[in-house]
Order: structure tokens, then C-alpha cells, then sequence
């Protein structure tokens, strides 16, 4: 099977190679030219600083996201009131794509990275937050009677019977709330024109080295990658009781 | 729907000067304008098997959750050693119906039995060398005892949700259609190891159920539910000897005189069942 | 019941109404020049976007969004399908899907660019591309997640393949498949601002950015109000077509939640 998933890599390179032949005027580069400038860029600085920016402004915002959404959410989870009180008004604020709020944010803070990270806050943290109210709805009644009946309560009930169970729940909304968050970062980037990987993209391209900006948007897949994996991978080790992941490694 | 005749009746094992391990006093409880139990009592001597009967949707696992102090009755009340219960209390121990919902998924099993012990300040050690005697005690090997639940058959689950009970080291164990979901042959091992247990620990026992062998073949004495809202139609103590054999002692006329009687006893009242 | 339905409306309600009612008083008489007054902002959303010219700009925006979403869901539907039926293919082309899924979709603007110029064409092709990836994977998992023993059922009455993709696959999928098409829709929204930044005049996206360059502050608002109201909009239309399609989904998950 690897071998037939390489095949396949290599036939998706073989493509592009084989378009890069076809359109004139060295409109697409080749992945030899396109390799070759990223090999460049890697021995520059400015290079390392764009991705190291991209990836602060994604680091920060999505952990900001975590520490207010997923407390807020399971909060207000808790108590039917306050889910009630707060569906609409959170049903509003997820669905307005938050570029609409690009335009402003930039007006107040400037092409800065403080710009986008206040974008991608603001979008990315409302799927954490209403995926976590569901997960504080969703706790297994016979776990509370449980805890009830054999008087586990305080700190001990929250970190052994409360966490592990909206975990699953609170991380399909993490698992959104990141790719959202990744996407909005070079989105702040490429449109706003913070630092970062989106906007030296638009320089390259600006600058007519189609290869280099080929190149950024190949380092930006791979950091969509590595954050997918990276996710998938936590996702599995913190969930390995979970049904979506049993079984798996035990033969 | 007459609250009745057979209540107050002093449970048959007593000894004088004890007050019973578990009482029903005028217990009333609904939901809104549904009334589901209307005057219940009776009471549990220390020792005793008890189980409770009733066609299905006649509020026994209301009952059972009163009795757990899981639900403050609107009316009457629950006493455990003649002190009212407004909570759940240390000493009793709850088995509930459905052991993949009630044991935790992401916990081994040795993690689930200890959690109880562990929250009630028991130290780390004491409470796996509890634990591990817990496990000896339904039949779990140590094997079994690292592994997670969803690893075991639906039988072990619930002999790891009868050790959970047991490590608590309660006086009374509640529990609640603990058999419903597991195939006859297990069943029926489960049966004959809870009333093997009871007698060795010395624990009373009230367990409710709708399979009338069920209860005939496990109690002392058998508490009938019926009617809506539901009362206790009446309590029929059970003449069989102490030990007891899934086979031999199903086939004695004593048995198929009480299981006549307890049939009886839920078929003359006509319930509307709410299913 | 009546009473209970009411007062459950009011619950949802209270908050959206103090929260408007806040930023109505709040931002009355309001000097600052980046935010103008609730009052000022209505009013200018009324005249930009309520007003029979509005549809120069809300058309194409329109047009354009029903166009990339429309390709991404038909091609992700498909290819989805095909994959999630047959497994060999599926895992020789997943380490490609994840790495062409991981790429953003905005990234690809200046890509898109030098390929397929800066009109209609490339602007669509840039939603397609960037939201077809959660419709194309939740199809795959809804196909592979359909009973196997419905397949057995369809197999064993000699069902042929145009029936059985009709009348189990795809409706067997479907649950999964609007959840995609759903993540799909919020991307295609952000997509379409971004692709109307370039080339040619018009749209939502070309109209919000040309207001903030010109220091329109209170157009600006306006727009990210008429933005927003279009993102729930939508949404609401999403959830009724979902609900009509959905409707056994819905019966059959409210009857398992009852019985737990």
C-alpha cells in the first residue's frame, strides 16, 4: 500500500512537472525550480522569521481560542439556562465569516501581527465554544448518578469523570476551530499584509519570482500538514478509549 | 391502588433491638402531574436479599434512586438505620442497569473499582490492595484488572461494576436490573455469585428486577409493585433453603408456589404501563 | 405548552436584544471615527444594501458563491463517493488528499492568478478548490461508514449499481455529507471575499475592502453587517434543506437520545 501512496505522490508531482512544461512563459515553475528555491529560501533569514510569525500568530491565537472558549463553553453548558439564553446569539456570531471584520481590525491596529491574531480569534473561537457547550450537554447521566452515589465530588469528579468525557466533543471543536485558525492567519497575512508566510507570498509574486512563491505556498501546505497530523496524532493519544479509536495499534 | 395491607410488616430476620439497614417510610415521588409511586414502605433487615418486582413502567428504578438518595422523594422519606436520607451516604453502594454507560471508558478497570476508595481519601496503596481483593472477590484476574472496560465481555463489566460496589465496602448494595443486558448463561453465574457474595460479606442486598425467577431465586423476600401510581401490592417471603442451585432449586414446589403467587399478585392489578 | 414555547423563545431572545439594544446606546453620539453610532450604520446598510442598486453588488457576489460552492459539493459528492466505495484507491490517494487538503485555500490565490487570469473563471475555480476538501472527506467516511449489511440486503435482491448508489449510498451518507458540506460553506464565504479583492469591479468582498481604503468607515460597517446577515442567511436556508433531507436522521437520532 506505501508503495502504491508514493505512486500516486509521484504521479501528482508528475503532473505538475508536466503542466509547468505546458504553460508559457514560465507561468508555473517546474517542481525541480520550485524545490530549488525553497532550498534557497531556506539559508535566509527572512524566510525563518515569515514562517516563524505565521506560526506565533497561529500558536497564540488558537491557544487564546482554548483557554477562554473551552471554559466558557462548558460553563454555559452546564446550565440549561444559560445554553438557551446564548444559542442564537452564538449561532449568529459563528456564521459571519470573519474576514467581514478584516477591513476594521486593520483600520484600529495596522498591518501587524496584533491585526490578525484579533481576526483569528474572533473566527475561530465560536465552533470551540459552541462544541463545547454541547460537550457539557452531553455528559453521560449514569456517570453523574454514579459520582453521586459513591460521593465523588469537588476537583476529584471534574479531572477523572467531567474532562475525560467532553473531551471527545471539545476536541471536534478544536479540530475545526485549528484549520479555521490556520486559515484565517495566512488569510490576515496574504490580505492585510502582516508578516508571515500569506504575505510573502503576495511579495514574491509581486516581485515576479513565481518559483519563490510557489515555494511559500508549498511550505504553507506542509504547515497545514504538520498541523493535521500533529492534531490526528494527539487527538488519537489523548482518545485511545474512545470507539472512533479502538482497536487501532492492538494488533 | 390501595396502599395496603402487607406494609409495615417487620422484616422476618430482625434481630429485636436493631432498627432496620433500609426502610421506605410513605415513600411518594412523580414527574409534573405524573405520579409514579404513591405510598411505599417497607423495610430491610440487616442481611436480607430484597428484591423488588413490578411489570415494567411501574417505577421501580425511581424507587431504586430514592432509595440510592440519588432523588429526595416528594413524599415520605428513605432511612438507613432509622436516620432520615437526604443524600447519598457512605455504606450504600449502587450497581447500576447499564454497566457500559456507568463504568467510565477512558479509566482501566483497576482505575474504576479504586475511584470511590481514591475520592474518599483512601491512600494509593490501600486502595489497590481493596481493589485487587474486589476483583478476586467477583472472579476478575489481574489480568483483567489492567484492561480497559469496552476490552471485556458484557459479563465481566458488570462483575467490575458489582467490585466497584464491593470495594466501597458497603453494608447495603443497591442495584438496578444489573442482569437485564447480559446473555442466560452469564446471567445466571451472576445470580448465583451475588447470593454467594451477600452471605460471605454479610451484606443486605435490594435489587430490583422484572424477571420473577429472577427474584424468587435470589431474595429472602420479595417486595411486589404494582398499580399507578404504583404501591406495594404485597410482600411474599420466599421458603427456600439457603443454599440454592439454579436448577434443583427452580424445580422445587416451594419455588413454583411463589412464582404462582408473585405472577398472581402483578397480573390481578391492571397497570397502564407507559411503554 | 404554549406558555413553555414562549417562554423558551424569550430565553433565546433576551440576549440578542440587550446586546443590540447596548451597542444601539453605547455607540449613540459616538465620535470615535472607526465606530459610528448603530443609528448611522442601519441607515447606511439601508441605503447600500436594501436599495434597488444594491443588487450590483450583491448579485455577483452571489452568483459567483453558488457557482465555486456548486462545483465543490458535485465534485467532492463524486470523487467521494468513488473513494469511499473503493477502498484500494481511497488509501493510494489519501497522503496526497492530506496534503493537498492542508493547503489554504487563500494561499493559492496568486497560483490561481497566473493560471486561469484574474475574472469569473479563476475566482470560482479558487472557492471550488478551497472547499471541496471537508465535503470530499465526510463523503468518504459516510460512504465507508454505511452498514454493511445494507449493501448484503442490496447485493442479495440483486439491486444494480445506479439503484443502490440512489437509494442507500447516498442517502446513507448524507448525514455526513451535509456536515461537510456545511464546514464547506463557511470556507466558501471566506473565499469569495478574498477572490473579489482582485480584478474585476463588484461584489460584497470588492465593496467591504474599497470602503475601508477610502475611509468609508460608516459603509464599512454596513457591509460587515449586510456580510454577516448573508452568512446567516445562508445558513438558515443550509439548515431547512438539511432539515427536509434529513428528517429521518433527525427522528431516528431524537428516538436513540430518548431511549438512553
Amino acid at each position: 500500500m506505501i508503495a502504491a501512496q508514493a505512486g500516486v505522490l509521484f504521479l501528482g508531482v508528475l503532473i505538475w512537472w508536466a503542466v509547468s512544461t505546458q504553460v508559457p512563459a514560465d507561468g508555473v515553475p517546474s517542481p525541480v525550480e520550485t524545490s530549488g528555491a525553497l532550498v534557497a529560501l531556506a539559508a535566509t533569514g527572512p524566510f525563518w522569521l515569515a514562517v516563524w510569525e505565521t506560526v506565533q500568530t497561529f500558536l497564540i491565537g488558537i491557544l487564546i481560542c482554548i483557554i477562554v472558549g473551552v471554559p466558557v463553553g462548558l460553563a454555559i453548558g452546564r446550565s440549561r439556562l444559560a445554553t438557551q439564553s446564548t444559542r442564537l446569539s452564538f449561532d449568529f456570531l459563528r456564521t459571519i465569516p470573519p474576514i467581514a471584520i478584516l477591513p476594521l481590525v486593520l483600520l484600529l491596529y495596522g498591518p501587524t501581527p496584533t491585526m490578525v491574531l484579533v481576526m483569528v480569534v474572533l473566527g475561530a473561537i465560536w465552533p470551540i465554544v459552541i462544541q463545547s457547550v454541547y460537550a457539557a450537554n452531553q455528559t453521560e447521566p449514569q456517570l453523574d448518578d454514579m459520582a453521586r452515589a459513591f460521593q465523588i465530588s469537588g476537583w476529584r469528579r471534574i479531572t477523572t469523570i467531567f474532562i475525560p468525557g467532553v473531551l471527545p466533543f471539545v476536541l471536534t471543536g478544536l479540530r475545526v476551530g485549528t484549520t479555521i485558525c490556520l486559515l484565517l492567519t495566512i488569510t490576515g497575512e496574504l490580505l492585510g499584509g502582516a508578516p508571515g508566510i500569506g504575505s510573502s507570498i503576495i511579495t514574491a509574486q509581486e516581485s515576479l519570482n513565481n518559483p519563490q512563491m510557489y515555494a511559500y505556498v508549498v511550505v504553507a501546505a506542509l504547515l497545514g500538514l504538520i498541523v493535521n497530523v500533529g492534531f490526528w496524532a494527539a487527538q488519537r493519544r489523548v482518545l485511545h478509549w474512545h470507539p472512533s479509536f479502538r482497536g487501532e495499534g492492538q494488533k | 391502588m390501595t396502599t395496603t395491607s402487607a406494609t409495615q410488616s417487620a422484616p422476618s430476620g430482625a434481630s429485636g433491638e436493631d432498627r432496620p439497614e433500609l426502610a421506605a417510610v410513605g415513600l411518594g415521588h412523580g414527574y409534573g402531574d405524573n405520579e409514579v409511586l404513591g405510598s411505599i414502605d417497607f423495610a430491610v433487615a440487616r442481611g436480607e436479599f430484597v428484591c423488588l418486582v413490578g411489570p415494567s413502567g411501574v417505577g421501580k428504578s425511581t424507587l431504586l434512586r430514592c432509595l440510592a438518595g440519588l432523588q429526595l422523594p416528594r413524599r415520605g422519606s428513605v432511612q438507613v438505620k432509622g436516620v432520615d436520607m437526604k443524600a447519598p451516604v457512605w455504606g450504600v453502594a449502587v450497581v447500576f442497569q447499564d454497566y457500559s454507560r456507568s463504568l467510565m471508558p477512558w479509566s482501566t478497570v483497576i482505575d474504576n473499582v479504586a475511584l470511590p476508595l481514591v475520592a474518599a481519601g483512601t491512600k494509593k496503596k490501600d486502595a489497590r490492595v481493596a481493589v485487587l481483593e474486589a476483583l478476586e472477590q467477583v472472579g476478575l484476574t489481574r489480568d483483567a484488572a489492567e484492561k480497559y472496560p469496552w476490552q471485556l465481555s458484557g459479563g465481566m463489566q458488570q462483575r467490575v461494576a458489582i467490585a466497584r460496589a464491593l470495594a466501597y465496602k458497603p453494608s447495603v448494595v443497591l442495584m438496578d436490573e444489573p442482569f437485564a443486558s447480559v446473555d442466560a448463561q452469564t446471567r445466571a453465574d451472576l445470580e448465583d455469585l451475588m447470593r454467594e457474595l451477600q452471605r460471605e460479606l454479610d451484606i443486605t442486598v435490594v435489587l430490583v428486577t422484572h424477571d420473577i425467577d429472577e427474584a424468587v431465586y435470589l431474595s429472602d423476600r420479595v417486595v411486589v409493585l404494582s398499580g399507578s401510581p404504583a404501591s406495594v401490592a404485597e410482600i411474599v417471603p420466599i421458603d427456600l433453603p439457603r443454599e440454592r442451585d439454579q436448577i434443583t432449586t427452580k424445580a422445587t414446589p416451594a419455588f413454583a408456589d411463589a412464582r404462582a403467587r408473585i405472577y398472581g399478585l402483578i397480573r390481578r392489578v391492571p397497570v397502564d404501563t407507559h411503554e | 405548552m404554549n406558555a413553555r414555547r414562549l417562554r423558551a423563545f424569550g430565553l433565546e431572545l433576551w440576549l440578542p436584544v440587550v446586546l443590540v439594544a447596548v451597542w444601539w446606546f453605547a455607540s449613540a453620539g459616538s465620535t470615535s471615527p472607526y465606530f459610528p453610532s448603530l443609528q448611522s450604520i442601519l441607515a447606511q446598510f439601508a441605503s447600500d444594501w436594501l436599495s434597488p442598486s444594491a443588487t450590483r453588488n450583491l448579485l455577483p457576489s452571489l452568483e459567483l458563491l453558488a457557482s465555486g460552492y456548486a462545483i465543490a459539493v458535485i465534485v467532492g459528492g463524486a470523487v467521494g463517493v468513488l473513494l469511499g466505495t473503493v477502498r484500494a484507491l481511497e488509501e493510494a490517494t489519501r497522503p496526497l488528499l492530506e496534503i493537498l487538503r492542508a493547503i489554504p485555500g487563500v494561499a493559492v490565490l496568486p497560483l490561481f492568478i497566473v493560471l486561469l487570469g484574474i475574472e469569473l473563471p479563476m475566482k470560482i475555480a479558487l472557492i471550488a478548490f478551497g472547499c471541496v476538501w471537508p465535503v470530499l472527506l465526510n463523503t468518504i467516511d459516510g460512504v465507508r461508514g454505511i452498514e454493511p449489511l445494507l449493501l448484503d440486503v442490496a447485493k442479495s435482491y440483486k439491486i444494480g449499481a445506479a439503484r443502490r448508489l440512489t437509494s442507500i449510498i447516498l442517502p446513507g451518507a448524507s448525514p455526513q455529507i451535509f456536515a461537510g458540506a456545511r464546514t464547506a460553506l463557511a470556507i466558501a464565504i471566506i473565499i469569495m471575499v478574498v477572490a473579489e479583492t482582485v480584478g474585476g469591479t463588484g461584489g460584497i468582498g470588492y465593496f467591504l475592502l474599497t470602503a475601508e481604503r477610502n475611509f468609508a468607515i460608516t459603509s464599512m460597517w454596513g457591509a460587515i453587517v449586510a456580510l454577516g446577515l448573508l452568512g446567516y442567511i445562508l445558513n438558515i436556508l443550509f439548515r431547512l434543506l438539511e432539515g427536509g433531507v434529513l428528517r429521518w436522521h433527525r427522528l431516528l437520532q431524537s428516538r436513540l437520545e430518548a431511549q438512553l
